[in-house]
């Protein structure tokens, strides 16, 4: 597969001066990203999943070129990041600022002009581009209004046909959901699954939930304290984590079935609850429930057993994510690791 | 040295050239001429501004003339006490008004460029745009269009109206000369308004910048008085200024009055010279100044 972004060793370090109550203004240095190497495929959904402040919009940031590193560098679309900007924008469309980033003043059709023409793309084009754009994401019915008048939602669509007005062949996406109801979510879901699957985009998306980088990420990487510390597909995250998963059966599962189960490498131990009926309600306690689930239905077969009801419990990305730093996705993360100038070092 | 990486895809849909950046100017005129025509009477109530501005020392002068008893013509005491070179003129009316007029003209180029960045970083726009391709000294061209047209427009309503107020005749001396100044003028003021434009970006205050900035620019562009009434070393900072120099020639152009640099053809040839200078020393500071910020925390951050 052709490599389409490679960061190679890239860091940001942000310095800022606070002066608190009775104390000398102190310098704060915040590490924002540490050594991230990272590679992207062209035609890739990649992912970039970590709670706020772990420093996914500030890599984005790097590689869309809306900041300079302060060590290493990258590569987007064959170009590099510090040294040939304008052709890095030119490979992208972004949406990173929610519904920030449009003229409220004017109508969406005219910032998707306005856009447009940003971007070098011709009038003529431009007109055609919008015009599919207002009607794959049925924005027909506000295009003709001041942004001011939109609900949120319809910001965040704007800001959406914003991002591909260019048809690029990279798009960012920074949390394109939030502020979204759940249909127009999925409907956008649907339409970002699209531009990856039947055009071929590359797209790095950003979020904090797992369902969405689960639903629409060929791999993901976790990122938390400016590092990334888990990268691959989903399964293959969630497979490498070992942990005590549970599986719940139940039906007539006769004690020679709990037995064989008792038996298979990796289950830990076997709970049943007896009904009067003759039926059971059996928990296998075991360490890779996914890897161990189609053993654990071969052995609940034979004897006269029928399972009713089986239910693997899942281990998600927050799973991982938690088993990795020790904390949920939903806690906020953003710190300073280095104070200059009379003050510590430390996280938190 | 070669990107570890796969050959370009392309740029989509994006066509670069010529074409596309007289496109990108055009656009952002276009843009900002519809987000003013949304504000309705700004630009009427703007284009009043220099008439109520001249007024003032107008009728201050009226007043002091009046208190001098024996019929004391303001216009001969204003001749009287800003004569250089010998030369002056009793037409104070229009000497004020032309002052005030491009006094407009200039602090509405310098502060529509400010309140654009700062606009701009605060609705996140101004990030919008560094995601493009664009470079910036098209986008820039294209604001400062606007600002120009915009300040033309101020300039042509507040001379208009204010002649017919303070009945005075503007077109008595060489209207001609004065526009060749007003036009040269331009330029160095688009280069003074990136300056500014990336001072309001570094500082993410504009407010009160153009606040100060108004009086300071009142006082070194010599807006009711001539500048030789300044002390040396303050007349030397003044006549460096390429306003100063702009309102100067306008004025000595049409009111027929000595020019700061001794001939129409001196103050041509050092507002020319800063015309060629001072934009693309301008253009190198907004440049240099959003690298900075692109180094620290970035130019949307606000």
């Amino acid at each position: 597969m052709d490599t389409i972004i490679r960061v190679q060793d890239l860091s940001k370090t942000f310095t800022t001066k606070e002066r608190k109550k009775g104390q000398k203004k102190r310098k704060r240095v915040v590490e924002a990203l540490k050594d991230v190497n990272l590679e992207v495929f062209a035609g890739e959904n990649f992912g970039l999943l970590g709670p706020n402040g772990a420093g996914k919009t500030t890599l984005i940031k790097c590689l869309t070129t809306l900041l300079l590193p302060t060590t290493g560098t990258a590569w987007v679309n064959g170009y590099n990041i510090e040294k040939e900007e304008d052709k890095v924008r030119a490979s992208l469309g972004c949406m990173l600022m929610g519904d920030r980033g449009l003229y409220w003043k004017l109508t969406g059709r005219e910032n998707l002009d306005y856009f447009g023409a940003l971007y070098h793309v011709p009038r003529d084009v431009r007109t055609k581009r919008i015009e599919y754009l207002i009607d794959l994401l049925k924005l027909e019915e506000f295009a003709h209004r001041t942004v001011e008048t939109y609900s949120s939602g319809q910001k965040m669509l704007l800001a959406f046909a914003k991002a591909l007005v260019n048809d690029a062949p990279i798009l960012f996406f920074d949390e394109p959901t939030v502020t979204m109801d759940v249909p127009t979510a999925r409907e956008l879901r649907r339409i970002v699954r699209a531009l990856n699957q039947e055009e071929g985009k590359t797209i790095v998306y950003t979020t904090h939930l797992m369902h969405e980088a689960e639903e629409l990420c060929a791999r993901v990487a976790i990122i938390d304290h400016g590092e990334i510390i888990a990268l691959g597909s989903p399964n293959e995250l969630k497979s490498s984590h070992v942990r005590e998963d549970v599986v719940r059966m139940e039906g007539l599962l006769p004690p020679s079935v709990v037995e064989r189960i008792r038996s298979i490498p990796g289950v830990r131990d076997v709970t049943v609850q007896a009904a009067p009926d003759g039926r059971a309600s059996l928990a296998v306690m075991c360490s890779n429930s996914r890897h161990l689930l189609p053993r654990i239905i071969e052995a609940a077969t034979g004897d006269g057993a029928s399972i009713e009801y089986i239910k693997p419990q899942d281990v998600t990305l927050e799973d991982v994510f938690i088993a990795k730093t020790g904390r949920s996705l939903a806690v906020d993360t953003r710190e300073i690791v280095k104070e200059v100038a009379g003050g510590g070092t430390g996280r938190g | 040295m070669a990107a570890p990486v796969a050959a370009s895809r392309g740029f989509g849909l994006g066509r670069p050239g010529w074409r596309a950046k007289r496109d990108v100017v055009r656009t952002v005129f276009l843009a900002r001429i519809r987000i003013i025509s949304r504000y309705k009477g700004a630009i009427l109530m703007e284009a009043l501004l220099p008439i109520v501005f001249a007024a003032m020392p107008v009728l201050l002068g009226i007043t002091v003339a009046a208190q001098q008893g024996g019929g004391a013509d303001p216009g001969q005491l204003f001749c009287d006490r800003t004569r250089v070179n010998g030369v002056c003129t009793t037409n104070f009316k229009l000497y004020m008004l032309i002052g005030a007029a491009t006094f407009t003209v200039v602090s509405l180029m310098l502060w529509l460029i400010g309140y654009w960045v700062r606009r701009e970083q605060e609705t996140g726009t101004l990030e919008s745009l560094y995601l493009a391709p664009v470079r910036r000294i098209w986008v820039l061209a294209g604001v400062t269009s606007y600002a120009f047209v915009r300040a033309m427009i101020a300039f042509v309503i507040a001379i208009t109206l204010g002649s017919v107020l303070f009945q005075v005749n503007p077109f008595t001396g060489g209207v001609g000369i004065a526009l060749v100044f007003l036009a040269i003028g331009f330029l160095p003021l688009w280069g003074l308004a990136f300056m500014f434009g990336a001072f309001i970006m570094k500082i993410k205050e504009a407010d009160s910048v153009i606040q100060v900035l108004q009086w300071v620019l009142a006082f070194l562009m010599g807006v009711f008085y001539p500048i030789t009434l300044l002390p040396g070393y303050m007349q030397t900072v003044a006549g460096a200024f390429p306003p100063t120099v702009m309102t100067d020639g306008v004025r000595a152009s049409i009111l027929d009055i000595s020019y700061f640099y001794n001939s129409m053809y001196g103050s041509l040839a050092v507002l020319f010279a800063m015309a060629l200078v001072v934009p693309l020393l301008g253009y190198q500071v907004f440049e240099i100044t959003e690298r900075r910020l692109r180094r620290k925390e970035g130019v949307g951050h606000y």
